[in-house]
C-alpha cells in the first residue's frame, strides 16, 4: 500500500495520513481486514516520528475505519462512506472553490452557473 | 519576580501560560532555568528556559549565532553558564558532567576531534569503552548503513563521512537523551535522507528525547513535536508543534475604508501585510475569537489558513511592530491576573 503525505502542508501529518486511509478503505484500495504497515515500517517508509503514526491509527479505529489487534497490528475495517461523510467532502470542495472564486471577484451564483456549464460541456464530451 | 543580574533587551516572560514561550506540565529530560552566558560584554544568552519533555523529538530552531550552540555546550559542559543552571535527565550539567555525557548522545556541530591520526576502527574502540550500554551488534548495522570506510583515518574522511562516525557514535550506545547539533549541515540530499531514515529507525527501536538544532526547521517538519525558537539569545517561541499549528493563522479580509485593526487583533499580531481595501495578517490566538473579532469590526474574512512551518518559523523569527503588542500585552495581562 503506497501512503503520501506532504511533510511541509499545513495539514498535520497524522491528519493527512488518516485522509489517506479513509479514503483508500473508501474505494477499496485497501481491502477489508487487511494489515496495514506496522508503525515502525509506515514511520520509516514515510521518514516521520512514530508517534504521529500511532496518532493517526489511534484516530483511524476511532472512526471505526481500522481495527488494533493486541500483538498483531492494525487491520482495515469493512466501511461504507455514510452520507454524511460525503456531505462533509462536498462541503469541502465547495468552500475550496468558493475561496477560488472570490479572488477572481466570482459570486457563488455565477459559480454554481459554472459548474453546470462546465458538467455539460465534459458530459458532451465524453459522449 | 526580578532577576539581579540585568540582562540586554526586553525581559523575557519564561513563566507566562498560554502564551508563545510556554512551561510543560510534564516530566523533562532537559530543562534549563535563566540561563545565561556572557562573552566578554556581550549576553550571547539571557534567562533561557529551555525545555525538553521526555520522550519528545525537539527543535532547537534559530539563525546562525542565535546561542543554539552555546546552550547545548552548556548541557554537555562544554562551557559553562554566567547564570542558571541546566539539566539533564535530572542531573546537573555542571555538577555532575560525566554522568550527564555518559547518558547523552552528541553530535557537535564542528567535527574538531584532534584525533585525526586514528583510524575510523580505532576511534570507535576507543569511544565505546566509555559507554557500558554500548550496542556493538546495532553499531556494526550503522557502520554498514553508512558505508563507513572502517580502515580510513579519521582526517581524511569527507564532512559528510565525518558526521555519520559521529552520528554513529551518539547512537550506538543507545542514550536516553540524543543531542544532534546541526546535523545535516554539509550534508547532500541523498545523506540527509539517510541521515532521517536512520533516526526515525532509532527512536522507533529505542525510547529517546531528541534535541535537534538546526537552521533548517523544515528538514525535520515531520519529525519534531516540539519546537524552541530562538533568537540574540532568547527563547521566542517554545511550543508543542500541535499548539503551534492550532494558535497561529494567517487571516486574509477584505477591509472598508478608514478600518482600524482592534485591539485584540493588534494584541495578537505577528506579521501583517496590507494593501488597499485588504490586510493578510499572521496572528497568534483562538481562531474562533480572531474571527468573531475581526467580523465585529467590519472586515470581511474570506480566507484563514495554517502555516507551514516555515512560514510559522518567519513570523517568529522576524515579527513586525506587531510582535511589540504582542508582547506588553502578555505582561499587560500576567499583571491583571
Amino acid at each position: 500500500m503506497l501512503i503520501a503525505v506532504d511533510p511541509h502542508s499545513p495539514t498535520p501529518l497524522y491528519a493527512q495520513i488518516v485522509d489517506e486511509i479513509q479514503r483508500a478503505v473508501a474505494l477499496g484500495r485497501i481491502a477489508p481486514d487487511e494489515l496495514l504497515p506496522s508503525v515502525r515500517q509506515l514511520a520509516v517508509d514515510l521518514r516521520i516520528n512514530p508517534s504521529t503514526v500511532v496518532q493517526a491509527y489511534r484516530e483511524l479505529e476511532r472512526l471505526g475505519v481500522v481495527e488494533m489487534r493486541k500483538g498483531l497490528g492494525t487491520y482495515a475495517l469493512r466501511k461504507k462512506v455514510t452520507a454524511r461523510e460525503r456531505r462533509a467532502i462536498v462541503r469541502e470542495v465547495a468552500e475550496r472553490a468558493l475561496r477560488d472564486g472570490f479572488r477572481y471577484g466570482v459570486t457563488a451564483a455565477e459559480l454554481l452557473e459554472g459548474i453546470r456549464e462546465a458538467s455539460r460541456t465534459a458530459l458532451s464530451k465524453r459522449a | 519576580m526580578t532577576n539581579a543580574i540585568p540582562f540586554p533587551g526586553p525581559a523575557l516572560r519564561s513563566d507566562a501560560d498560554g502564551t508563545l514561550v510556554q512551561r510543560f506540565d510534564r516530566e523533562l529530560a532537559i530543562e534549563s532555568r535563566m540561563l545565561g552566558k556572557r562573552y566578554r560584554r556581550a549576553w550571547a544568552l539571557s534567562d533561557v528556559a529551555l525545555q525538553v519533555p521526555t520522550g519528545a523529538v525537539s527543535l532547537f530552531v534559530g539563525p546562525n549565532g542565535a546561542g543554539k550552540s552555546t546552550t547545548i555546550r552548556i548541557l554537555l559542559d562544554l562551557t559553562r553558564a554566567t547564570t542558571g543552571e541546566a539539566m539533564v535527565l535530572g542531573h546537573s550539567a555542571s555538577a555532575e558532567s560525566t554522568w550527564v555525557r555518559r547518558h547523552v548522545g552528541y553530535v557537535p556541530e564542528q567535527l574538531d576531534w584532534g584525533y585525526g591520526w586514528l583510524t575510523v576502527a580505532q576511534l570507535l574502540t576507543y569511544h565505546s569503552r566509555y559507554y557500558p550500554t554500548w550496542d556493538d551488534a546495532y553499531a556494526q548495522r550503522l557502520s554498514k548503513a553508512f558505508n563507513l570506510q572502517l580502515g580510513q583515518t579519521m582526517r581524511t574522511l569527507s564532512k559528510g563521512q565525518g558526521r555519520r562516525v559521529h552520528l554513529l557514535m551518539a547512537l550506538a550506545h543507545r542514550p536516553p537523551v540524543l543531542i544532534l547539533d546541526e546535523p545535516t549541515d554539509g550534508l547532500d540530499p541523498l545523506m540527509r535522507e539517510g541521515v532521517l531514515e536512520t533516526l526515525v529507525e532509532h527512536i522507533a527501536e529505542s525510547p529517546t528525547t531528541l534535541l535537534i538544532s538546526t537552521h533548517h526547521a523544515y528538514e525535520f517538519e515531520a519529525l519534531a513535536d516540539h519546537v524552541s525558537v530562538i533568537r540574540h539569545g532568547t527563547l521566542q517561541a517554545q511550543l508543542p508543534m500541535e499548539t503551534l499549528r492550532e494558535r497561529l493563522r494567517r487571516y486574509q479580509a477584505r477591509i472598508p475604508a478608514q478600518w482600524e485593526a482592534p485591539t485584540a487583533v493588534m494584541k495578537a499580531l505577528l506579521r501583517r501585510k496590507s494593501a488597499p481595501g485588504e490586510i493578510e495578517y499572521t496572528l497568534w490566538g483562538d481562531e474562533t475569537e480572531l474571527t468573531a473579532v475581526l467580523e465585529q469590526s467590519g472586515a470581511t474574512l474570506w480566507n484563514v489558513s495554517r502555516l507551514n512551518l516555515s512560514d510559522a518559523m518567519i513570523a517568529l523569527l522576524d515579527p513586525d511592530d506587531g510582535k511589540q503588542s504582542l508582547r506588553s500585552a502578555q505582561e499587560d495581562s500576567r499583571g491583571i491576573s
